[in-house]
């Protein structure tokens, strides 16, 4: 499965999977990746978080996780466009992704749905919400 | 050769064009940075056509090149396009970096607003050279110039530009929402935990500061300012910000000259003046530093 010479190609098997359920992050702000750590500290998850989008991008040729927490306004590669280049990757067509940001514009919404967000949700969220929507994608959490 | 920042559009949402409003001017967004026989061109709203008439009397058909940085697609950022006359004109070359993955992306979004029944003629029959380039991941080097997109508080992708020339920073934020999350916040503020309230308050002074940083010790900041403190309480979530905001954001900034810009198209002149004496007394308030200027049509910024 692990093809070298085509990393983007990659697809993790079933025994590459981590042991516990994989959630990511993926937002400019430090404080904001504490907020979803400090959220999901007691859960049984595996977690990981990029302030790059596109270290980011290129964690996900590799890695498959269970739900995507993703920004919009970032440096270099803002939300929307990241999840159009996510969709793009044959292994990412259907991974689940909750957009949560500052904006809340029905324009990005659209955009947001269009590419396949399973939800758009305005900072800030309390603890609470955010394992709501862990607990809602990854029901064995 | 002067080299000058020329504000051919300065309004935001749509065209002014009443005798009322002719002290700041009807025409949206375009705005004119010319240095050393160099031509950037921020937007292109209704201003653009003034700017493209000037443009085709002074150099007629003989070649000419252009940078022209488009923020978004909303109409009052692209509308003036289908009448700018160096489009038409075969020995012209316009470079268009805007938001979008690619080139033929970008050329869809600008062609979509004279596809029929629209407009009479398609971009088929543009003459000069376009050359539609995207902005992300890379900076922009146009002359002396020397450019950085980045993303702002706007609907859809929007880009302001940080735009370095010489020994002058200037930045161009014609539409960004300053204090989208404060006012979030503000709205939830009672159902928070203390330590809920800690991380999402340091959270939120985060963005700030980030922001704050990327313009920090700019000389030139146009930016929106399309409200006043009523309008925006009606108005919050629009995607653009309160003159107030505006000002406390270059002032945070330590900005030398703060222009501002994109102003609502119901303020007529008698409105504005009134908008400019206040932001004028809370300017003196904080700072002594910053000089706050009213973006007016056919105002001329040496550099």
């Amino acid at each position: 499965m692990n093809n070298i010479k085509n990393p983007v190609a990659h697809v993790s098997s079933v025994d590459d999977r981590p042991a516990h359920p994989l959630v990511m992050v993926v937002d400019d702000s430090a404080t904001s990746i504490s907020l979803y750590q400090y959220s999901l500290e007691n859960l049984l998850i595996q977690f990981v978080s990029f302030q790059s989008p596109l270290i980011a991008l290129d964690y996900l040729k590799q890695h498959k996780p269970d739900l995507i927490f993703l920004d919009i306004v970032m440096p270099v590669m803002d939300g929307l466009t990241f999840l159009k280049r996510l969709r793009e990757l044959p292994e990412h067509k259907n991974t689940a992704v909750v957009m949560v940001t500052s904006k809340n514009y029905a324009q990005d919404r659209v955009m947001a749905k269009h590419r396949g967000a399973l939800e758009f949700m305005i900072k800030p969220l309390r603890f609470q919400e955010i394992r709501d929507l862990v607990s809602k994608y990854i029901p064995t959490c | 050769m002067l080299n000058y920042i020329k504000l051919w559009g300065v309004r935001g949402s749509y065209p002014a064009p009443q005798g009322s409003h002719l002290r700041v001017g009807g025409n949206t967004a375009c705005v004119e940075f010319c240095v050393d026989g160099y031509r950037l061109i921020c937007d292109a709203g209704t201003g653009i056509i003034p700017l493209g008439n000037h443009l085709a009397r002074q150099h007629g058909n003989s070649p000419q090149e252009l940078c022209l940085l488009i923020s978004h697609y909303h109409w009052d950022h692209i509308s003036g396009l289908p009448f700018f006359v160096p489009a038409f004109m075969p020995n012209w070359t316009i470079n268009v970096y805007a938001p979008g993955d690619s080139s033929a992306e970008i050329e869809t979004y600008i062609a979509g607003q004279m596809q029929p029944p629209y407009f009479p003629v398609e971009v088929e029959v543009w003459q000069a050279k376009m050359h539609y380039r995207h902005t992300q991941q890379r900076q922009i080097q146009y002359g002396p110039f020397v450019i950085n997109a980045f993303y702002v508080h706007h609907p859809g992708i929007t880009l302001g530009y940080l735009i370095k020339v010489h020994d002058k920073v200037i930045a161009y934020m014609s539409d960004n929402e300053l204090s989208f999350i404060d006012r979030s916040i503000e709205v939830r503020k009672n159902e928070l935990n203390p330590r809920e309230t800690e991380l999402i308050l340091a959270m939120a002074k985060e963005e700030w500061d980030n922001a704050v940083q990327q313009i920090k010790g700019i000389d030139i900041l146009l930016h929106d300012a399309q409200y006043t403190p009523e309008d925006y309480q009606k108005k919050q979530g629009w995607g653009h910000s309160c003159y107030l905001d505006t000002i406390d954001f270059a002032l945070d900034a330590k900005v030398k000259d703060l222009y501002l810009f994109h102003m609502d198209p119901a303020y007529d002149d008698d409105f504005v003046d009134n908008i400019y004496e206040k932001a004028l007394k809370y300017c003196q308030q904080y700072s002594n530093t910053l000089r706050c200027h009213i973006a007016r049509e056919t105002l001329l910024i040496p550099l």
